[in-house]
């Protein structure tokens, strides 16, 4: 069943506003997909009420743990933030639509905007794991280098590593997108992997239609039930009506989402 | 098992079910996706998300915005429509053996005679909810609550289709809800189910705007308890008629005050929610609270408060 209580093993802060969490499971690490998320109880009482959807960031199936990057941008995240080794967490999960197969050729390029990194230091895990004759060219972005949670943990599983801050404190000055341009241009592309903010996905998906290169992109959208029963979660598709974040996504092609209504 | 302490067998109008404890309709999709969390045959009763005759995209998104123990929807009735959801749909929810109660939405008052007779011709389904009571909708919906007459005249042109027992879902964001409920038994329902959503909003002040695309929402959750025992117990005070409280049942003691305020049934909304098992949860506490009280049959605490 994919509701289960976790257990708290550590909780470390990694920068002023990240926490790298670690949590002992009986299922959820067992059956997590890289793209997949964890719908997670912050506390036992009322306020805040609901749960609080986290991508996972890796897992270890042998020991049960799993990984999770929490940026504390509210209550809930600060509630996650305060947790020590030994809590108990009730989590549902691993939940949603991850990434898809690799195609079998072409360079594999990964865009990750902020917090959006996590979703993707999975991804190119099993990538390097399971595909190791892909290659992984990743993009990190952020506003800038305080917000570069993990970075060496995607570097550590890319074949090529970049990086873009706006403030230029670390990498190139810029946008991500503006090193996935190059790269569309420059290399042979099989598919480009994106997670973050949604001016980001938009671009990605933007340029990567240009280029006939696929997309995949992570998306974001507030929850209620997590499991596609409330239809709280959705996001507008290519050619009307709209899908589930928790369980047509969070992860989608590119072209079946309207990104000119997405990005209003 | 504890359930055999207490006889959970309740009887709401017409209606008879093997436990108070159903769910409310919209939080529990059409079942499907909470059957591995919940022992579905236990439960007293489905209410389904509700259904139109054609299908309905909804609301833009974000359509759901948490507020202080509760929160804000604004899905707008998104369903796939009467055809799909009778192939596709209640199949499922009818081999399961529990009473299966269909929530129905229209914009006139023809398309709820429609899809009345339509699901009258359903076999296996318990009952029909009218849901006249959804505030995020531009027609139809609660206003079909601000006006007596028409409230009356819609119920009874449902009761002219169907033989199926009728349950009508009232709104709170009415003046006075007593009038409403008499309206509906007046147009030939048996029971009336409350309460459907709070019109709510939250606005993001940095941003100046709206924190739903539809601005405003219903407010569900443990909020907004308080106001729904008020009104279940005006409701069971005035008219004495079956009553099926919601509104912040989150636990089994949530549900024995809404059975005492008046409500012979109950169902569990938001809280599935926040805990995927909470419909067989609240049961399995309503059993220990009757068992703590010396409660034998749940039947006997319907309107029994001591006031
Ligand atoms: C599939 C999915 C995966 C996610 N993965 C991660 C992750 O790995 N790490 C991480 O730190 N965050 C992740 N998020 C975002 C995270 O869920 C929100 O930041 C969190 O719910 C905010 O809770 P809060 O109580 O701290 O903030 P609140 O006090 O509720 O809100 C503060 C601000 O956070 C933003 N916010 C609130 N809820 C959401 C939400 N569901 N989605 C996006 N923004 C929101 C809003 O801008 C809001 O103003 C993910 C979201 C989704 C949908
Ligand atoms: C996301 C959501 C969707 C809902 N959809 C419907 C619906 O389709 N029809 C209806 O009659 N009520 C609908 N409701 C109202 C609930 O059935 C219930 O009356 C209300 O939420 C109060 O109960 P609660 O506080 O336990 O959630 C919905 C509520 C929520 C939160
Ligand atoms: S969060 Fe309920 S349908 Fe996605």
């Amino acid at each position: 069943m994919a509701h289960e209580t976790a257990e708290v093993v550590w909780n470390e802060s990694i920068t002023q506003w990240h926490y790298l969490l670690a949590l002992k499971t009986k299922h959820a690490a067992a059956a997590a997909q890289p793209g997949q998320f964890i719908h997670v109880r912050v506390g036992p009482t009322h306020d805040p009420l609901l749960r609080r959807p986290l991508s996972v960031l890796r897992t270890d199936p042998g020991t049960g743990q799993l990984w999770v990057l929490v940026r504390v941008v509210g209550r809930g995240t600060r509630l996650l933030a305060e947790m020590e080794p030994g809590a108990r967490l009730d989590i549902m999960g691993p939940l949603g639509r991850g990434w898809p197969e690799p195609p079998p050729q072409g360079d594999l390029i990964l865009v990750a905007g902020g917090v959006g990194v996590a979703p993707l230091i999975f991804w190119a895990e099993v990538l390097q794991s399971s595909y190791p004759a892909s290659h992984v060219l990743s993009i990190f972005g952020a506003a800038h280098e305080g917000e570069l949670a993990c970075w060496l943990e995607l570097a550590a599983r890319s074949d090529e590593f970049y990086v873009a801050t706006e403030d230029g404190s670390a990498g190139e000055k810029g946008l991500a997108v503006d090193l996935l341009r190059v790269y569309l241009d420059q290399r042979r592309v099989g598919a480009v992997y994106a997670c973050g903010p949604r001016g980001m996905l938009a671009a990605a998906a933007r340029l990567c239609a240009r280029a006939s290169v696929p997309c995949y992109v992570a998306m974001e959208q507030w929850m209620g039930c997590g499991i596609g029963a409330c239809l709280g979660c959705v996001v507008p598709a290519a050619g009307g009506g709209y899908v589930r974040v928790c369980t047509d996504g969070p992860v989608f092609r590119a072209d079946e989402l309207d990104w000119e209504v997405l990005v209003q | 098992m504890s359930a055999e302490r207490v006889d959970l067998r309740v009887q709401v109008g017409p209606l008879e079910l093997p436990s108070p404890l159903l769910v409310a309709s919209g939080t529990f999709g059409f079942g499907q996706e909470y059957a591995q969390y919940v022992d579905l045959g236990a439960l007293g009763g489905i209410m389904t998300k509700a259904v139109t005759i054609a299908p309905r995209e909804g609301n833009p998104g974000p359509r759901v915005w948490e507020t202080s123990a509760g929160m804000l929807n604004s899905i707008g009735l998104q369903n796939p429509g009467l055809d799909t959801v009778i192939a596709e749909k209640l199949p499922f929810l009818i081999e399961l053996g529990v009473p299966i109660i269909v929530n129905i939405a229209g914009e006139t008052i023809a398309e709820y005679a429609t899809l009345a007779q339509r699901l009258g011709e359903v076999e296996g389904l318990a009952a029909l909810e009218v849901n006249v009571s959804c505030p995020n909708v531009d027609r139809g919906g609660m206003e079909f609550c601000r006006e007596i007459p028409v409230l009356r005249e819609l119920v009874a042109a449902v009761r002219d289709e169907t033989e199926l027992p009728l349950i009508v879902k009232l709104s709170p964001n009415v003046g006075d809800v007593v009038p409403t409920a008499e309206a509906a038994l007046e147009g030939g329902a048996e029971v009336v189910s409350m309460i459907n959503t709070l019109v709510g909003m939250a606005i993001d002040a940095v941003r100046r705007r709206p924190r739903l695309a539809h601005v405003t929402g219903g407010l569900s959750g443990p909020a907004v308890k308080p106001i729904a025992l008020a009104m279940v117990w005006r409701v069971w005070r005035a008219l004495q008629c079956p009553v099926i409280g919601m509104g912040g049942i989150f636990t089994g003691e949530d549900a024995a005050e809404f059975l005492l305020a008046g409500a012979s049934a109950v169902a569990v909304g938001t809280a599935s929610f926040v805990d995927p098992t909470s419909a067989q949860r609240v049961r399995e506490e309503l059993v220990e609270f009757c068992c703590g009280q010396g409660v034998e049959t749940v039947r006997e605490l319907t309107g029994s408060l001591r006031v």
